[in-house]
């Protein structure tokens, strides 16, 4: 009994964080995983792992689990709009299942 | 000749410091491939000791100062920080190939401070045994925040009056952006947001990040420790002790990161480097005339004098770059922190504070 879902993936930079975990919590997700990666792009390589002096350099990638594609949409048309002109950035969506989640799935459970 | 030949000599001693020779010392290592690394965290903790034990030391010195000695030095920071923008925006920016919010940004960040330059001109004077007036480390926000201010201020000013030129061509491009980047069709709503997001710029947000900042934070609670409450116990058996070692430890990772920065700043005009060489040392110069200025009047120390130099020549190289990135998104970071962190950096250290060290102390022989 797994609920389907989207799972929507944005690598951005980490100044980035609160502004769009904002956008997140304002989209009316449920919640979202942001881990420190780093990696190469458009933009060379990033978070190459030498000591940097400021978050300048770093990069973040946020998972988010939502229930719809549109929900997903939102949340991701505002941080291109927003932010991918000027930052680092790619964002992607594939089809998740929702296992054993009660906060997700609702009362029935999943 | 006396004076020259005085100046030479105390310039040659200073390029000897265990300060520079840890700065190089990166350099060197990074230009050989080695797999020396220093963690973040440690980088972090030591900006946060330093400027800690230069804000405690200034906030007990503050205790017993007259603070109207501060005005003059104060007003004349704040005035440094803004005209240091404002050269970079009618030279740098008015040069072949470069594009004009990076130049404003790559001011913005050559006019705000850095903690760990400040931190070795006061080593620097210690060891000299020249004496400054303690509060003299709090002129730091005084020319650190108004700098960025203006940078941001002066580049959104720049980037409307350029927007509304050419609003038709900018606005298409959006809308090809947004139809390509989403399938249901965002287009119309792309546009608002687009249009919302090009509001009128905020100081206040731009002055709270930079007191947010790890580096200013450190400094003023330093500062209100050091009024507040007696933290001279503390202060005498772990902060000062500390304070060298850490400042050179800190040195080697400003070397390996300006090494590391330089392959960045080739992939922009070479006008950057010409700037990052020439500027700090002109704006050092400009402050220290100031400096001179409240010398004259207030008896502001010449020791005190280097440090205002120091901070005009110095870029931000810690608590800038981000509020920078934020507050002007289209400026590129690999010119201005290429510049300021490669380059500026550097020669703050190595070329600024033995100029200015030795301009005072030829002074002083001279008197």
């Amino acid at each position: 009994m797994a609920k389907p879902a989207k799972k929507l993936v944005i690598v951005t930079e980490k100044i980035l964080l609160k502004k769009i975990a904002q956008i997140i919590d304002e989209a009316g997700a449920t919640g979202y995983t942001v881990m420190e990666t780093g990696g190469k792009g458009s933009r060379n390589v990033r978070s190459s792992g030498q000591p940097s002096v400021s978050d300048t350099q770093a990069n973040i990638k946020f998972e988010v689990l939502t229930q719809t594609r549109e929900m997903a949409e939102k949340i991701v048309d505002r941080v291109a709009v927003e932010f991918f002109n000027d930052y680092a950035g790619i964002a992607y969506i594939y089809d998740a299942e929702v296992l054993y989640a009660h906060s997700f799935c609702g009362p029935g459970g999943c | 000749m006396d004076f020259l030949g005085q100046f030479l000599q105390d310039f040659v001693k200073q390029l000897q410091s265990p300060t520079l020779g840890f700065l190089l010392g990166g350099m060197v290592i990074a230009a050989l491939g080695s797999q020396l690394q220093i963690p973040d965290a440690i980088y972090k903790f030591i900006t946060f000791m330093l400027l800690m034990k230069v804000g405690l030391s200034g906030g007990i010195a503050i205790r017993s100062s007259n603070l109207q000695e501060m005005l003059l030095p104060a007003l004349f920071a704040v005035a440094m920080g803004i005209l240091i923008v404002f050269i970079g925006r009618y030279t740098l920016a008015k040069l072949p190939k470069v594009r004009t919010v990076d130049a404003i940004a790559t001011a913005g960040l050559f006019g705000a401070v850095s903690g760990s330059t400040m931190a070795a001109a006061l080593t620097a004077l210690e060891t000299q045994k020249i004496s400054y007036e303690p509060w003299a480390a709090a002129l730091y926000p005084f020319m650190d925040i108004p700098a960025l201010v203006t940078a941001i201020v002066v580049a959104s000013i720049y980037l409307k009056k350029k927007q509304e030129k050419k609003a038709p061509a900018s606005l298409s491009a959006v809308g090809a952006y947004a139809g390509s980047g989403s399938a249901t069709g965002y287009a119309g709503s792309t546009s608002e947001y687009r249009s919302q997001h090009s509001k009128r710029v905020r100081i206040w947000p731009i002055v709270k990040e930079s007191l947010q900042g790890a580096a200013l934070s450190a400094l003023l609670l330093g500062v209100a420790l050091g009024i507040f409450t007696r933290p001279d116990g503390v202060y005498e058996s772990f902060y000062n002790p500390l304070f060298r070692g850490l400042l050179s430890v800190l040195m080697l990772v400003m070397g390996m990161e300006a090494w590391s920065r330089l392959g960045e700043l080739r992939k922009v005009a070479q006008w950057y480097v010409v700037y990052a060489v020439v500027a700090p040392l002109v704006h050092g110069l400009i402050a220290f005339g100031l400096g001179m200025i409240a010398h004259y009047v207030t008896g502001f120390s010449l020791g005190g004098v280097v440090i205002l130099a120091v901070i005009a020549c110095s870029s931000s190289d810690i608590s800038g770059p981000p509020t920078l990135r934020a507050g002007i998104p289209s400026a590129n970071p690999s010119a201005y922190i290429g510049a300021s962190t490669a380059i500026g950096t550097p020669i703050a250290i190595g070329l600024g504070i033995p100029l200015y060290l030795g301009l005072a102390q030829a002074i002083m022989g001279g008197s």
